[in-house]
């Protein structure tokens, strides 16, 4: 199985990677539906604004797996779209290069500082990532179902709700009358979500994912702090407030059987679409003493270590990353832009409004998935543990989330320490 | 050259592509994962080199909690689905070789849902597992009121069974075909002779169609057996190895532990254990149900 799909990948990759010629670069993007409409018009807008170079913009799918195959075969085109959290780890294995001088500076001046975070690779200080856009992540409310309860709807992030708040809301959501499950997760989502999504309460509780000096996760993902906060969430699951998996996508947007949803941003045409004005943006919670917290980053551009034509990459890294191209990035997919040059030519977000939540949240409270190699391991036993814990079973907290440690810790001493991280 | 392959260039030439095929694309990845299961390889090139690291890969699945839950899982599939699936394969195969009205058109749609990507048949049960209000639950409703609803997918107690009656529906019709074909080949003399005897309708099935059957049952058991151990696409697409780790099959484990999590020495050690015990498995039953006619 494991090899089938790997030959198939690298066939594909085979088929796809194009010999660098100068005056033409390739870049492989994510075949997805949200970002589908920009990806399509910018190989002939960078051509109206460059003539001399010739831009092929690629969606592949199956995008992580035919980045993995393309590494190991050698086959990455010029540029490649990379997932945040992803690039220490193809750092590390020296797969992209820093691109920090290949940007104009005053480019970078403007940038939020959490995107900067998350493409800055920690033993050079270097930059290796940038990304046009910001996510975060809400509660959306319905406002019927909150007036209903006679809850207080918060506006911004300086008058959140804080953890008993948030648990009184909760409560009083679920004996609202339509109301089946007053609370929606995402759990439907799986995957890199549930490291996304449900991080920031145990961040927020003052415990993290990772300790970010010594690279250790024992006592700090299983710290007491990190077990009171799921434990909480998984109580609320068990007194039946959190949409199950299985209930699907829309129970909040459109069979209106949830009164909130904790999701991102992408979600906003949707729920707007959904609910009308009874749409309202609440801050993320302040759930523990570090205050609200919320995750950030996403997809963005990094450059393979083979590439050479850096001249071109460099045109083509100043085009995605200007005023005008962040702003349509912006408008196009519904997330925020990430820099603030662009925010007075989007449409979206120049004016004020329900929106400003979103560029706060990011300039205030986001907390970057940890930037190390290691993360891979991270993600997959923290969503791992997420799910059977906020699942039929209702797996014990603290079992969880001992094991997610010591299957870190493993993989980094496996790796003896990913140096220069940390030699032991 | 050994007396049996004297003269017979041709053959061994026309055998030689498919061959190599096999060799390439089969064999040698195995025998490369034998190697990779005694290192700590990753997927990912890495600056620090990949190390022996001799039977640390094997300790660690057999002390791997998660591993043993992941057999478990697939050994009650297996036991759960073979059984089923054969099951519904005979009874549609002896409903379309007895003489029913439009019997070619049911032959036809019976074999629909093998031509389906099994990611659509996937999808197709989703819906009707779905909460609260999923066909299934609609109909659950009418005896349990309107409030009530079973979540197949999402319980862990109902989770593999849901998955179990969904890989029978997807997959059957491949069982019922070669049921098919081996019922035509039971000579028709034989129901003849039991009639005259004056056998029951279940005395024909059980003495003479049954028996009729063992070559095929034998070859249908091994075949649905070795498929079985081997899901992967329903679990991935449905429940993620979920509701805490219920449907966590060998396969999925593997699958996330050598791509999702880049561990490429284990995953290949655990692909291994899977070789051994499917090929162990698939010998005894071959050594224990002898065809008709073999000793």
């Amino acid at each position: 199985m494991n090899y089938q799909r790997l030959i198939g990948s690298s066939a594909l990759a085979l088929c796809i990677a194009t010999q660098a010629y100068a005056g033409e670069i390739t870049a492989w993007v994510i075949d997805a539906a949200a970002e589908k409409p920009y990806f399509d018009q910018l190989g002939a807008a960078f051509s109206a604004a460059h003539p001399d170079v010739t831009l092929n913009v690629v969606p592949v799918p199956g995008y992580v797996d035919a980045i993995q195959a393309a590494s190991v075969s050698g086959n990455l085109p010029d540029i490649i779209l990379l997932d945040g959290p992803n690039m220490a780890a193809s750092a590390w294995a020296g797969t992209i290069q820093p691109i920090g001088n290949l940007l104009d500076p005053t480019l970078l001046a403007d940038t939020m500082p959490g995107v900067i975070a998350q493409g800055t690779y920690g033993p050079d200080g270097k930059l290796y990532h940038i990304s046009a856009y910001d996510s975060t992540v809400i509660l959306w409310g319905n406002k019927s179902y909150l007036e209903a309860a006679g809850v207080r709807i918060p506006t911004s992030v300086d008058n959140a709700w804080t953890r008993d708040e948030f648990a009184a809301a909760v409560e009083a959501l679920s004996k609202v009358d339509g109301v089946r499950w007053p609370l929606d997760m995402k759990l439907n989502y799986g995957g890199e979500w549930m490291t996304y999504g449900f991080a920031p309460f145990i961040q927020s509780a003052g415990a993290d994912l990772i300790d970010r000096d010594t690279w250790k996760a024992d006592g700090t993902v299983n710290a007491p702090e990190a077990v009171a906060a799921i434990t909480e969430l998984q109580d609320w699951y068990k007194n039946g407030w959190i949409v199950p998996a299985s209930a699907g996508d829309n129970q909040f947007y459109g069979e209106k059987t949830a009164a909130l949803s904790w999701v991102g941003n992408w979600m906003w045409p949707p729920h707007a679409a959904g609910l009308g004005e009874d749409m309202v943006m609440i801050p993320a919670p302040a759930f523990g003493p570090e205050g609200v917290t919320a995750p950030n980053g996403g997809w963005g551009w990094s450059v393979p270590a083979s590439t050479t034509n850096l001249e071109d990459v460099s045109t083509f890294l100043n085009f995605v990353m200007s005023d005008a191209e962040v702003a349509k990035y912006a408008d196009i997919t519904g997330f925020a832009p990430s820099r603030a040059a662009a925010v007075p030519l989007s449409e979206k977000f120049s004016t004020p409004g329900v929106q400003d939540l979103f560029t706060a949240q990011g300039n205030c409270c986001a907390v970057v998935r940890p930037v190390h190699p290691a993360y891979p391991a991270i993600t997959l036993s923290w969503s791992r543990a997420m799910l059977n814990i906020f699942s039929d079973g209702a797996a014990d907290v603290q079992t969880e989330l001992d094991g997610v440690a010591q299957y870190i810790d493993m993989d980094i001493e496996d790796n003896a320490g990913y140096p220069p991280f940390s030699a032991n | 050259m050994p007396t049996i392959f004297k003269g017979r260039s041709q053959e061994l030439a026309m055998l030689f592509p498919a061959m190599a095929c096999l060799v390439l694309i089969i064999v040698v990845p195995f025998c490369l994962s034998i190697g990779f299961s005694f290192t700590d390889q990753r997927l990912m090139p890495r600056p620090i080199p990949t190390r022996f690291v001799g039977l640390t890969n094997y300790e660690r699945m057999f002390a791997d909690r998660l591993f043993w839950q992941a057999i478990g899982n697939t050994v009650l599939f297996t036991v759960l689905v073979v059984p089923f699936q054969l099951m519904i394969s005979l009874c549609v195969a002896m409903a379309l070789n007895a003489a029913i009205p439009f019997r070619g058109l049911f032959r036809t749609v019976s074999i629909l849902p093998l031509l389906l990507p099994i990611t659509v048949v996937v999808a197709i049960w989703a819906v009707l597992y779905r909460i609260p209000t999923g066909p299934l639950n609609t109909i659950y409703q009418l005896f349990a009121g309107p409030e009530a609803y079973i979540d197949f997918v999402g319980g862990s107690d109902t989770a593999m069974v849901a998955i179990v009656v969904l890989s029978a529906w997807a997959t059957f019709p491949y069982q019922m075909l070669i049921y098919l074909a081996g019922l035509q080949d039971v000579p028709g003399d034989l129901y003849e002779a039991a009639e005259l005897d004056g056998a029951t309708a279940w005395q024909r099935f059980r003495f003479v169609t049954w028996p009729c059957l063992r070559n095929v049952n034998i070859f249908l058991l091994i075949i649905t057996t070795i498929q079985a151990l081997k899901l992967f696409t329903q679990v991935s697409v449905m429940t993620k190895g979920g509701p805490n780790g219920s449907t966590t099959t060998i396969i999925y484990y593997l699958f996330q532990q050598g791509f999702t999590s880049q561990k490429i020495g284990y995953a290949s050690a655990i692909s291994v254990f899977f070789f051994i015990a499917v090929t162990t498995i698939a010998v005894l039953q071959r050594v224990f149900l002898k065809n008709e006619g073999e000793q």
